[in-house]
């Protein structure tokens, strides 16, 4: 069964199929949250949440062939939920949250090297090209899925995965 | 903190890496969920109303003006309305002739809005089936089982007509593919031989008139209109005659008398006909006007048919489907081939686009440069419709090729070669903010124009050759696969992109 039909599944209740959806993209999701949130442990709640939102959610999907496009819409809405809730919060500008300074980002992985292109990869890069290299680098999504589950144009995704790995090289070099 | 050796990260090492940290990072919260949790039964257009609703409330807070407020809300109700409509809307028809007619309608996601029986014996067949809602595959598979069932498919003679309209020609394309690939699926299983006609059409009130005049359906009103009017032995007088025959006897007709098909006419194998051809439709063109293509005919001693080739009107949406030498077509009649659509070329990624669906065996694929000297490539990653080729160590400003192995065009298994060209341009990968696909546009040019020469000599090549039918000549302007043949093709880049962007918006 396909993620669609499972996805199909989920919205009559059931729960082995959410299982084995949930099998099938964890990685990708998390990958997708990660890339626009930058940090592991908000990454993981809304991860989270993103799933109980499935489960809750599955019923209303459409079926339009792109069930990971959908995945996605919920797991963006609730990483900007979050964006904003963090700002009320600490009363701090989006753009902190999403830009550049944050602070040295920690990352729980015992491989150094692991750490370090990752570490880069979430600093260094836009949030497009963020989503791009750990949609394909990561979670093994193709550029092709990739440009048609975040509704970009391949070349475009193709390129912003070129110039996004050269980026890192360059910063990997240069530290 | 960071290992010394990671400045000499390559690309994979880099990917390894991203992979082990997320792989690692990723948690297990499956066990989290709770299934109790009441799930939201609601239809999607409800639920999409409330996630607007919802995205509109918060909005309001900080919209000072009502009067703001309000064009937002006419703004949702709109666009509910609009995704709602657009669903409901036809974009494309199907028609199936065989002597029964029936139109399938359909909406943008490919299901069935409506089903129509366009003649007496269309009525028993579509009698008592529900198919309304249901994806076009499954509907075009009952109909046509139906036709089978009902004895309207049963000898050697059988033909088929399928005509789509859409405003899309790729779309249109698209569909007649997918529509054709059903249909020869449900003959191939009831052991059934036929002739498979298709054709894609734009609506025209000519057409129209004919088809209500003669109580046909519009595509075989424009199928026989074609035909009419690429024949000369053949008037509208004829029409009469022609419109009360079945497709059957319509395919006899054209056998017996040698008649062509019309401009955009060609004709292909049908696999389970001819055992040694397979299928091999020809590569449609993006025209300002139609398209037609007979793409099966049916076993040898019917097929004496001509064929006329396509010529690409706009060399800037398909470029490459040029009519291959007449010569080289009868020495090779069942060879296959597969056209490429695009080439783009990005920082060490080639990325090679398909006219046709192709499968793969073992890809291989070779890059030289002019001067001969090889580059390490390699396929890494590969689909029906297209595949990714990461190279390594060329320079700027230097023209390549590379010659794709492995593959096969759909419908059969023989394993092909393309090639292809592509230019490394002189900019610089330093340049980060450059347009992403701005390098290749002069180029390809340049190749464009290279084959609008090669489609007008080869085309009158080929024009010469239909005249001359012959008992298992297969059409398709693509039979040869010689390099010289091949090379002559050129792989349009970013203005492709955007025209099918266009396009399929």
């Amino acid at each position: 069964m396909n993620d669609e039909e499972l996805l199909k599944q989920v919205g009559t209740g059931d729960e082995d199929a959410f299982r084995q959806l949930y099998h099938n993209t964890d990685r990708t999701v998390y990958s997708f949250i990660l890339s626009i949130l930058k940090n592991p442990q908000d990454a993981e709640e809304v991860m989270q949440e993103t799933y109980l939102k499935i489960w809750t959610s599955a019923a209303s999907y459409h079926s339009q062939g792109k069930p990971l496009a959908w995945i996605f819409t919920i797991a963006r809405n609730l990483c900007y939920m979050r964006f904003r809730d963090q700002k009320r919060q600490a009363d701090m500008g989006l753009d902190d949250l999403n830009g550049e300074e944050t602070g040295e980002l920690c990352l729980p992985l015992e491989n150094l090297a692991d750490a370090m292109v990752l570490r880069s990869a979430l600093e260094i890069l836009k949030e497009d090209e963020r989503q791009i290299v750990l949609l394909h680098a990561s979670a093994g999504l193709k550029h092709r899925e990739i440009a048609s589950n975040l509704q970009m144009p391949l070349a475009t995704v193709l390129s912003k995965y070129n110039r996004a790995i050269k980026k890192l090289k360059q910063y990997l070099r240069e530290e | 903190m960071q290992g010394s050796g990671l400045g000499q990260l390559n690309t994979r090492q880099i990917e390894k890496h991203l992979k082990s940290a997320v792989d690692t990072l990723t948690p297990n919260i499956l066990e989290q969920i709770d299934f109790s949790v009441p799930q939201i039964k609601v239809s999607g257009q409800e639920q999409q109303n409330q996630v607007m609703l919802l995205r509109l409330q918060r909005r309001m807070r900080r919209l000072a003006a009502a009067a703001a407020a309000c064009v937002c809300l006419v703004f949702i109700g709109g666009g509910s309305f609009y995704y709602h409509m657009e669903n409901r809307r036809v974009e494309s028809v199907i028609g199936i002739d065989v002597n029964p007619s029936v139109e399938l309608s359909i909406n943008r996601n490919g299901r069935v809005l409506k089903v129509r029986a366009l003649n007496e014996d269309a009525v028993s067949i579509i009698d008592g089936m529900d198919l309304e809602g249901v994806d076009l595959n499954v509907a075009v598979n009952a109909v046509v089982g139906a036709m089978v069932t009902h004895g309207y498919l049963d000898d050697l003679d059988n033909a088929i007509l399928v005509t789509v309209s859409n405003d899309s020609v790729r779309k249109a394309r698209e569909l007649r593919s997918s529509v054709v690939g059903d249909i020869e699926h449900v003959l191939k299983e009831n052991q059934v031989e036929a002739v498979v006609y298709d054709q894609q059409v734009i609506e025209d009130e000519e057409i129209d008139a004919i088809a209500r005049q003669y109580n046909i359906s519009y595509g075989k009103a424009y199928f026989l209109k074609e035909l009419i009017d690429q024949n000369q032995g053949l008037t509208m007088e004829d029409m009469e005659a022609l419109s009360s025959m079945s497709m059957e006897e319509i395919a006899g007709r054209i056998a017996e008398s040698s008649y062509a098909l019309g401009e955009l006419a060609d004709q292909a194998e049908d696999p389970e006909t001819t055992e040694e051809t397979s299928q091999k439709p020809e590569t449609s063109e993006e025209t300002a006007s139609v398209e037609e293509t007979v793409t099966a005919t049916e076993s040898s001693e019917t097929a004496a048919e001509e064929t006329e080739t396509t010529t690409a009107e706009e060399t800037t949406t398909a470029p490459l489907a040029t009519a291959p030498a007449t010569e080289a077509q009868e020495e090779q009649p069942e060879e296959d081939t597969v056209e490429i659509d695009y080439v783009d070329y990005e920082e060490g990624m080639i990325y090679v686009c398909f006219l046709e669906r192709v499968k793969w065996n073992t890809p291989s694929v070779v890059v030289r440069d002019r001067d001969g000297n090889s580059y390490a490539a390699m396929v890494s990653d590969s689909s029906r419709n297209d595949c990714f080729i990461e190279v390594d160590g060329l320079e700027g400003e230097k023209e390549y090729t590379f010659v794709l192995g492995g593959l096969c065009p759909a419908g059969s298994d023989t394993a092909v070669t393309v090639k292809g060209y592509f230019e490394v341009p002189e900019i610089a990968s330093e340049i980060l903010d450059e347009e992403d696909t701005q390098p290749e546009e002069t180029e390809e040019r340049e190749e464009t124009e290279e084959s609008e020469e090669t489609e007008e000599s080869s085309s009158r090549e080929t024009d010469a050759d239909d005249r001359k039918p012959t008992e298992t000549e297969t059409t398709v302007s693509e039979t040869v696969k010689t390099e010289e043949e091949i090379e002559s093709r050129t792989e349009p880049s970013s203005e492709d992109l955007k025209d099918s962007k266009e396009e399929s918006s």
